[in-house]
């Protein structure tokens, strides 16, 4: 589904480079639910940002559902974010001035005139993911996590390839996130969507069939979920421990 | 609840949604456009250009403040469309994110562009014309009124306001490409949170800005002085101008200064204000700019005001010391009514005169050294001509009739007549001989000294010589070379009426021979014209006199019979110089409200660009009365510093310009700029008024 070859992209600050990622190679297969955890200016959200095209990288390959993105004309790339991706921020990024339910369909009125199938889908995923209450609300009326999940909604409605979370739970309390990685969940069962989350919070990540560790722009070790979810969480956290000491 | 079905729906619902964030945006185009289309139409208006020599330096000035004007407006209109694309971004950052391409957001971004930038700029550009015309009428209702003020426009003037709108609409066009074309989303998105901190310079900046602001001034305004003085320039080339660059670099300066470190020393208690401190540096560029436009703007505002009292105060003082009530004179052949004319017409007035004294004059060439351009068009040597120009000349009699002070010229030299103070702009030491302009006899004559009289001084110079000297010279002159003064007193109270009667049948009195400037000379004509040259005054249109226009400002400034009648003087100097002083007053006006209108943007956007810093601090517990303090802190510096600076320095620039004319400040001068400081002490009334007016909206927008 989603394959990244050595990966680098770099900032500029003045006459200082900076390189961010470092050669990264991974893949990720339909249906599955991955993790990228790292510490602070590891490269994850830069990864991500790249993945998703909002950034230019410098050089390498990322292969989604079969396209090269790289070298890809701006107009291209724009119809990969709207049909090939679904994105969620840590700041849910829904516009103020729409409802709920436009909201969820932003994706669809950008591809333009909204269809029954599109309201009828956007009503089902609200349904899906406990929302349907607010649809008529506006963004300032409602919650943090209620705002996360109609972003997830608004990102899975053109059944995208994947779906890249830009840490999700980040701005949210521990209810919220419970909530919002069981909307991711319900997605990957439901929908059979593919993610790839980017987060901080060891609890999500241990939600995911797989997490990436990053460190220093480049991949420190990759894990698997088991059977159990606690266990899981416990690797992570070892790991992580591990990674922070050397 | 309808529905929106596509893309044009939702970006009309969006443009709804975000109203209030256009409508700083909106403001500010109005305001540019009203502005820029007020102050063209009535600087280009028919009424502004008959009155305003041409080439004159109040034209020049009024140019000058104009282009000051269009630059502050054209900052904050900039500033402003910048503010409207900060908040715009991160709604078409999320849409790009959601996959709307280029082409997809193009069409509704320029459609709402367009529409808000041209609707603004149309609207402010009709509005112009009736703030023109309200400003204008209530002058004429409130403060003066005159023939001159009849205010007529000119709709040529319409072609600047249409080039300022196509550069509102192009500029907000451009920036809207710039925005759909950048490739990092990210920073389409987070472009409200960036911040723009400026390059920090040591505390040293603000002094030395200081210091460069005064030198500047004195070597830009000093240059050309020294260029003529030492090296003989004659035509002091425009380059020279660019000695002034150090005061805007100091003004620069001292704005970083204000922006990045504050003149307040923060030693004893580094952190008061810590946050209205860092907010401003982090937004540096910008404020330092605004900074910047707003001193300029009150600098060009207060150097406009200021014409009027330094003008009317050395008049008004003028006509107050003059030793008679009535002061004239004519040439020989004008049928010009004598005592008993005068006389009779006084009693219709219930008037009778005394000290009636008159004399007669003649009209000879004067010699004298002035400065002549070399072949290169740059430098000038001191030659000496000996028809160089007109000048009155009396002789010891007729002085001691007029003036009443005893006199004793020797033979073979003359005593120039000078004002009280010495500062008259017209003398000639140098003269060697005078010449009959009829007879072409000369007369060797040297300078003796100086008289003082001031009602004989005047744009050409005025001698004495002994009598027999006198007749001698004057011998065979006809009357047109020949003329009379007369003065009087009025017996009692003065009447207006007697005065504005007499007037009219005086200037009626003349012919065509003598309709015509106080600076055209007749004997520089004919010598110029026996060297086969043509005369310039003959070709120029600097100022046109018309004995139909007796009562306009150019009759009354430049006739060259123009009598000193202190009564209609007095009473009709304010009308005499009404355009002059309404159109300077009103570029103070225009130059204050785009100043104010600045501060009041830069205030805003402090509101709109820090709220998240503000929800912040309350979150973190901080007492209104902190917040308070904050915003206050933000907002004084905004105001404070453009307006101390920008009026002192043009105070300071105005007392050396005063100094410099002739080495020395009159008491007039010292009268006019007690004035200046009081209309300083009133604007800076205004000013505070608008700054709590500010810092109450912001402290409501931030719920404070």
């Amino acid at each position: 589904m989603l394959y990244v070859k050595e990966l680098y992209k770099s900032y500029e600050a003045g006459k200082n480079k900076y390189e961010v990622l470092k050669g990264i190679d991974f893949h990720v297969a339909k249906g599955e639910f991955v993790a990228v955890m790292g510490p602070s200016g590891s490269g994850k959200t830069t990864l991500l940002n790249c993945i998703s095209c909002y950034i230019p990288f410098d050089k390498g390959n990322i292969r989604l559902g079969g396209m090269e993105l790289a070298g890809m004309k701006e107009d291209a790339l724009a119809r990969v974010r709207n049909t090939k991706i679904g994105f969620v921020f840590q700041d849910f990024m829904l516009l103020d001035g729409l409802t709920v339910r436009e909201n969820i369909l932003v994706p669809r009125i950008v591809q333009g005139e909204v269809e029954e199938e599109a309201e009828k889908l956007a009503d089902q995923l609200a349904a899906m993911f406990g929302i349907s209450h607010i649809l008529n609300k506006y963004p300032a009326e409602i919650s943090g996590g209620e705002k996360q999940r109609a972003a997830v909604a608004r990102s899975l409605i053109n059944s995208p390839l994947i779906i890249l979370a830009d840490e999700p739970t980040g701005n949210l309390d521990s209810k919220s996130s419970r909530a919002v990685i069981e909307t991711f969940n319900n997605a990957k069962e439901q929908m059979d969507a593919t993610i790839f989350m980017v987060t901080h919070d060891s609890f999500a990540a241990s939600f995911c069939d797989r997490v990436i560790l990053m460190k220093d722009g480049v991949i420190y070790r990759q894990l698997e979920k088991g059977e159990d979810r606690s266990l899981f969480q416990d690797q992570l956290l070892e790991a992580i421990k591990e990674m922070s000491a050397q | 609840m309808n529905q929106i079905k596509n893309m044009k729906q939702m970006e009309e619902k969006l443009h709804r949604a975000d109203r209030k964030q256009s409508r700083l945006y909106l403001f500010c185009n109005f305001m540019a456009l009203m502005i820029i289309s007020a102050y063209s139409a009535l600087m280009l208006s028919p009424t502004v250009q008959r009155v305003f020599p041409k080439g004159g330096d109040s034209r020049k000035q009024m140019y000058m403040i104009f282009v000051m004007t269009l630059v502050g407006c054209v900052v904050f209109t900039i500033y402003a469309l910048g503010l409207f694309f900060r908040h715009k971004s991160g709604q078409l950052g999320i849409l790009m994110a959601l996959g709307a391409s280029r082409r997809r957001l193009a069409p509704g971004l320029f459609r709402e562009v367009i529409t808000l930038s041209g609707v603004s700029a149309i609207a402010g550009t009709a509005a112009g014309f009736p703030l023109v015309w309200m400003i204008w009428h209530g002058f004429r209702l409130l403060l003066v009124d005159s023939s001159d003020m009849i205010l007529t426009f000119d709709f040529r003037c319409l072609f600047i306001s249409l080039l300022f709108l196509l550069l509102v609409v192009g500029a907000a066009c451009l920036t809207a490409w710039r925005y759909l074309k950048r490739t990092n989303i990210m920073e389409v998105i987070r472009e409200e949170h960036i911040n723009e901190p400026v390059k920090e310079l040591g505390r040293w900046c603000g002094p030395v800005g200081m210091l460069l602001i005064l030198s500047g001034a004195v070597l830009g305004y000093g240059a050309p002085l020294a260029c003529t003085a030492w090296f003989c320039v004659y035509r002091v080339p425009e380059w020279v101008s660019v000695l002034y660059a150090p005061v805007f670099v100091g003004l620069y300066m001292v704005m970083l200064h204000t922006v990045v470190h504050g003149w307040k020393s923060h030693r004893k208690n580094p952190y008061k204000h810590i946050i209205s401190r860092s907010m401003m540096k982090f937004q540096g560029k910008q404020t330092v700019n605004n900074l910047l436009v707003i001193t300029l703007l009150i600098a060009g505002g207060c150097f406009a005001v200021f014409y009027l009292p330094t003008n009317g105060i050395s008049a008004m003082f003028r006509y107050a010391s003059q030793p008679y009530d009535y002061f004239y004179k004519y040439q020989a052949d004008q049928d010009v009514p004598d005592k008993e004319t005068v006389e009779a017409l006084g009693r219709k007035y219930a008037l009778t005169f005394q000290d009636w004294k008159e004399c007669d004059y003649v009209t000879l060439g004067i010699g004298g050294d002035h400065d002549v351009s070399e072949e290169d068009g740059i430098h000038f040597h001191t030659e000496y001509t000996p028809m160089l120009s007109e000048a009155k000349v009396l002789s010891e009699d007729a002085y001691r009739t007029l003036t009443g002070q005893e006199v004793d010229v020797v033979p073979g030299t003359y005593l120039h007549l000078e004002n009280q103070e010495e500062s008259s702009l017209y003398t000639n030491e140098s003269a060697r001989e005078f010449t009959n302009m009829v007879t072409r006899e000369q007369l060797d004559v040297q300078f003796a000294g100086y008289l003082h009289y001031d009602l004989l001084v005047e744009d050409i110079v005025c001698c004495v010589l002994d009598n027999e000297d006198y007749a001698r010279i004057s011998e065979g002159l006809t009357d047109d070379w020949r003329g009379h003064y007369v003065e009087f007193n009025v017996d009692g109270r003065d009447s207006y009426q007697f005065a504005n009667a007499f007037y009219h049948l005086f200037v009626s009195s003349f012919d065509e021979t003598c309709e015509r400037p106080g600076y055209y000379d007749r004997v520089q004509k004919i010598r110029e014209n026996e060297a086969g040259v043509e005369y310039w005054a003959d070709t120029d249109d600097f100022v046109i006199i018309s004995y139909e226009l007796a009562d306009s400002f150019m009759f009354r400034s430049f006739w060259v019979y123009q009598p000193n009648f202190r009564i209609l003087d007095q009473n009709d100097y304010l009308r005499n110089m009404s355009v002059m002083f309404m159109m300077f007053f009103f570029i103070f006006i225009v130059c204050m409200i785009t100043a104010l209108v600045v501060c009041y943007t830069r205030c805003q956007s402090i509101a709109l660009n820090n709220r998240y810093i503000f929800d912040d601090l309350q979150k973190l517990g901080a007492l209104p009365a902190f917040l308070d303090q904050e915003v206050r802190s933000q907002c004084s510096n905004v105001f404070k510093v453009p307006s101390l600076v920008g009026m002192s320095a043009m105070f300071l620039l105005f007392a050396m310009i005063l100094y410099a004319n002739d080495g020395r400040i009159l008491r007039t001068e010292w009268a006019a700029m007690g004035i200046c400081l009081g209309i300083m002490v009133l604007f800076g009334g205004v000013i505070y008024a608008v700054y709590r007016a500010s810092v109450k909206t912001i402290k409501r927008q931030l719920g404070v």
